[in-house]
């Protein structure tokens, strides 16, 4: 039990960096970014076509993750715009379905250009115990990345100046900019901030399973139950839905099966809705 | 310092204000006085920039800023506190504070001067601005915007929601501002007040200058007399 607790902790950090990035961007420009998975598994497929071809493990997985930033970023500077020039329910809407489309796109280029690639990334080292339950080292670097850049993503917020504006906008858009905030260019930095972390996540997936081209949706979806168990715009939510999230998943795939769990997910979230429609720690606000 | 000229601003294609001008010299004060709905709010938004002008041009120490953005505008020392003020409710009175000066770091000597004029908010520090009262929330709304350190600062209302006591104090602190050598304009409802405060006027109605003056001249005015100032 104690090692399929540990297990949906390792799991659930990173289902919580995942849903960072997709509450943030939600957070300050009203886009629910459906093509988070597939910038996941485009810096995955990057970094695996890099390492085929002979780099190194620690540049082909910066590379990846740095092409899931830029792309978040022309994305924002692009298709975005006039997305962010609309007000409310439209916006929304049409930020929804412009990502959908994206989604469809990365999909299908990377299916059809690399049908059969995937990253695998092999920790060696002996396994290690902890309080008792011998841990793969490939799932302790797993978690201690994730653990480390949740850490350096809360204390940024947190103290950092720009992190404080990234706050400003999120609360106030209006305000932050008579503050001398421009929230165009935190909304452009969060998009590629967001990116790269799905890369990252996916990255450290493939340390313990291998991340395919088609798991995009798989990433997606998770992200997405995290930010809405969290409560959408909520940081601290989104690590804290994803670590439950990350145990139930482990619990009910140990002792019901695989098959159950997407089903049990998706039933938390709806629980959520309608217990606690604003998220855990969901602002209520709006 | 600031000059309007023929500014028309409104919202969906028709316009609030028509074709105002207006100036504000170098440590001056200076109030737009005007009832609901005359368009003091659209005019000061159109000023700062969170509102595209359809017509005319502002220019602050004779450069346009016209048609620039609202986070650029704040950043050249023109700093507004909107009536709503707009503060940042999940964050503390001191991370509020903190942000008025972004980009830059906020220096200790202006934060010790904002908290000197509101000794409220030294108090009240580490509480979380959705939680402060209404008088206190304008304190932090004018300490914020005084954080950039900037010259000209427009007010919408700022003694919306404040009883009688707590609006006089309001001007009370504008007053010590002035003798930092703020320039300072203000738009307002409460005429008696405003006028006490301001070396000129100018009366905004369905969008339009109607009358400018001194403050005396204004408190003389008949007119004035009638609308704003409840002598038969």
């Amino acid at each position: 039990m104690r090692a399929v607790v540990f297990d949906g902790v390792v799991l659930g950090l990173q289902f919580g960096l995942l849903g960072v990035g997709l509450t943030l961007v939600y957070g300050l420009g009203g886009v629910l970014n459906l093509a988070q998975g597939q910038l996941a598994v485009l810096g995955a497929i990057v970094a695996a076509v890099r390492l085929d071809a002979g780099s190194a493990v620690v540049p082909a997985v910066i590379t990846g993750i740095v092409v899931a930033a830029t792309v978040g970023l022309v994305l924002d500077l692009t298709l975005m715009q006039p997305v962010y020039r609309r007000r409310g329910e439209d916006r929304v809407l049409l930020g929804l379905l412009l990502m959908l489309g994206v989604a469809f796109i990365i999909d299908g280029v990377l299916t059809w250009r690399y049908p059969i690639e995937a990253l695998t990334l092999r920790i060696g080292g002996e396994p290690v115990d902890i309080l008792g339950v011998r841990m793969r080292t490939g799932s302790l670097l797993a978690s201690a990345i994730a653990l480390g850049v949740g850490a350096i993503l809360v204390l940024f917020l947190r103290y950092a100046t720009t992190g404080k504006a990234v706050r400003s906008v999120i609360q106030d858009e209006e305000g932050a900019q008579l503050c001398g905030v421009s929230p165009a260019t935190v909304r452009a930095f969060v998009f590629a901030l967001s990116g790269g972390l799905a890369a990252l996540v996916a990255v450290t997936r493939s340390m313990t399973s291998p991340v395919t081209v088609n798991a995009g949706i798989d990433f997606t979806i998770l992200a997405l139950i995290v930010a809405v168990v969290g409560g959408l715009g909520s940081v601290s939510g989104a690590f804290l839905a994803g670590i439950l999230l990350g145990v139930v998943n482990t619990v009910s795939a140990h002792y019901i099966g695989t098959y159950i769990t997407t089903i049990v997910l998706l039933g938390a979230a709806a629980a959520t809705i309608v217990l606690r429609p604003s998220g855990l720690l969901g602002a209520g606000r709006e | 310092m600031l000059e309007l000229a023929e500014l028309s601003a409104g919202h969906l294609g028709e316009n609030v204000v028509h074709r105002v001008s207006l100036t504000v010299a170098e440590g001056e004060a200076v109030v737009v006085i005007g009832s609901n709905g005359a368009g003091k709010t659209t005019l000061f938004r159109a000023v700062c920039g969170l509102l595209r002008p359809s017509h005319g041009s502002v220019r602050l120490d004779g450069r346009s800023i016209t048609r620039r953005r609202a986070h650029d505008i704040a950043r050249a020392g023109l700093a507004y506190v909107p009536a709503e003020r707009h503060l940042f409710p999940d964050m503390t009175v001191a991370e509020n504070l903190d942000l008025g000066a972004f980009p830059r770091r906020p220096r200790p000597d202006r934060r010790a001067l904002v908290l000197e004029l509101f000794p409220r908010l030294e108090e009240r520090r580490r509480q979380r601005a959705g939680t402060l009262s209404g008088g206190e929330q304008q304190m932090l709304a004018v300490g914020r915007a005084l954080m950039s350190e900037p010259r000209l600062l427009l007010l919408d209302e700022p003694t919306t929601g404040l009883a009688p006591k707590l609006a006089a104090g309001a001007y009370g602190a504008l007053e010590a501002l002035r003798r930092h050598g703020l320039t300072i304009l203000v738009a307002e409802q409460q005429v008696p007040l405003a006028l006490g405060f301001a070396d000129r006027g100018y009366v905004l109605e369905d969008g339009r200058i109607q009358l400018e003056g001194t403050s005396a001249e204004l408190a003389e005015n008949p007119g004035v007399q009638r609308a704003y100032l409840g002598v038969a």
